[in-house]
């Protein structure tokens, strides 16, 4: 299998991925699909320097995660994305409105948070362990286990405010 | 939602979104072809060429400066030449915050930090930016009308009447807007550097 291949089988294994981390840093599906693309361009593009120091998952959302911060930037510019050769890509729309919602209230819910807390609560709602947070975001397992129970209190008292 | 409730949230967008397959083998590869971040040159575009319009006036008043006949006058050609140079130099450094990071498989709180610094450094870099190009606004009404009209504005009482407290109502406006618009963008940018560099 060719390295262009690998990769595309890589891509489609984790299309999941790629699209959550795109929901969660965007709040419209055209900037969704800007970002998918632009995430999976930014993933082919240092798949060669991908040295398997790192799981192909780690650095999947390392990457992934690391692009949405820039997309935020441009996307607050109201500047969108060329369609490939002229045709845009079409994304299948979710079958009824109940994953945009959730995806959504969940927005809402980490709205106040920072992108650093705002990361590691996406992370950890997809089950990774403190140690696998630790690997993707670069900060200690301790300083995961402090801004995990932070952001719970945040959670919280965010909660307690709009009751 | 509480951590826990966002957890149970997600699990039901998981499913959800297992069943969707958008990406297929043609697309994922025309999407490693093409050049997304196309939409970025788009928003740098306006910045390189309002550099080179500031390069090519500064150029412009230097070749005249010939007719610049007074002390004054001269002084007004400096610093107009001095104020292009640097709102240029501004604009180009204005144009590194949107680039992304050569490495971006890099660990996130350290993606985060430079975009952290990235964004304080903007920001105080677009609040010069303003003060200074009002200034150079004052010192190229004085130059162009000795330019073309071969007349030295600043011998007329009323400009300065006019284009010191109508300047002093500008900056006050200005830096009210400035507290307002950038303050609470700055203190997130600064708290969050805070808490990564904790």
């Amino acid at each position: 299998m060719d390295k262009k291949e690998t990769f595309i089988t890589a891509i489609k294994a984790n299309e999941g991925l790629i699209y959550k981390i795109a929901a969660v840093y965007t709040d419209n599906t055209e900037d969704r699909k800007d970002l998918v693309q632009e995430i999976v361009y930014h993933l082919w593009k240092s798949f060669e320097s991908f040295n398997q120091k790192s799981s192909l998952s780690t650095w999947m959302y390392r990457v992934a995660m690391n692009v949405s911060i820039y997309h935020l930037k441009v996307a607050k510019r109201k500047v969108s994305t060329i369609p490939i050769d002229g045709e845009a890509i079409n994304f299948h729309e979710p079958e009824n409105n109940d994953l945009e919602d959730r995806l959504k209230r969940f927005r809402q819910s980490v709205d106040k948070l920072n992108l650093l807390e705002k990361g590691i609560v996406m992370l950890y709602v997809e089950n990774k362990s403190h140690q696998e947070i630790a690997e993707i975001t670069g900060i200690s397992v301790t300083n995961v286990g402090t801004k995990i129970s932070r952001i719970k209190d945040k959670l919280k008292s965010q909660l307690t405010k709009q009751q | 939602m509480e951590l826990d409730d966002l957890k149970n949230s997600w699990e039901a967008i998981n499913k959800q979104v297992d069943n969707q397959q958008n990406l297929n083998p043609q697309i994922i590869d025309k999407m490693t072809r093409n050049k997304y971040n196309a939409s970025l040159h788009k928003i740098i575009y306006p910045e390189l060429i309002g550099t080179l319009v500031c390069f090519a006036s500064a150029v412009y008043i230097g070749f005249n400066f010939g007719k610049l006949d007074t002390v004054f006058l001269q002084g007004a050609g400096i610093l107009a030449i001095l104020l292009l140079v640097a709102l240029s130099i501004i604009s180009l450094l204005s144009v590194r915050h949107f680039n992304m990071p050569a490495d971006v498989s890099k660990p996130y709180a350290e993606i985060l930090k430079a975009f952290a610094v990235q964004k304080i450094r903007f920001h105080k870099f677009q609040q010069i930016n303003v003060m200074l190009s009002y200034l150079l606004l004052v010192d190229t009404i004085v130059l162009m009308s000795k330019f073309f009209s071969d007349k030295d504005i600043s011998d007329n009482k009323y400009f300065w009447i006019f284009s010191f407290p109508l300047g002093y109502i500008f900056l006050l406006f200005f830096s009210k807007w400035v507290s307002k618009k950038y303050n609470n963008t700055l203190r997130q940018a600064e708290q969050l550097l805070k808490e990564l560099e904790s």
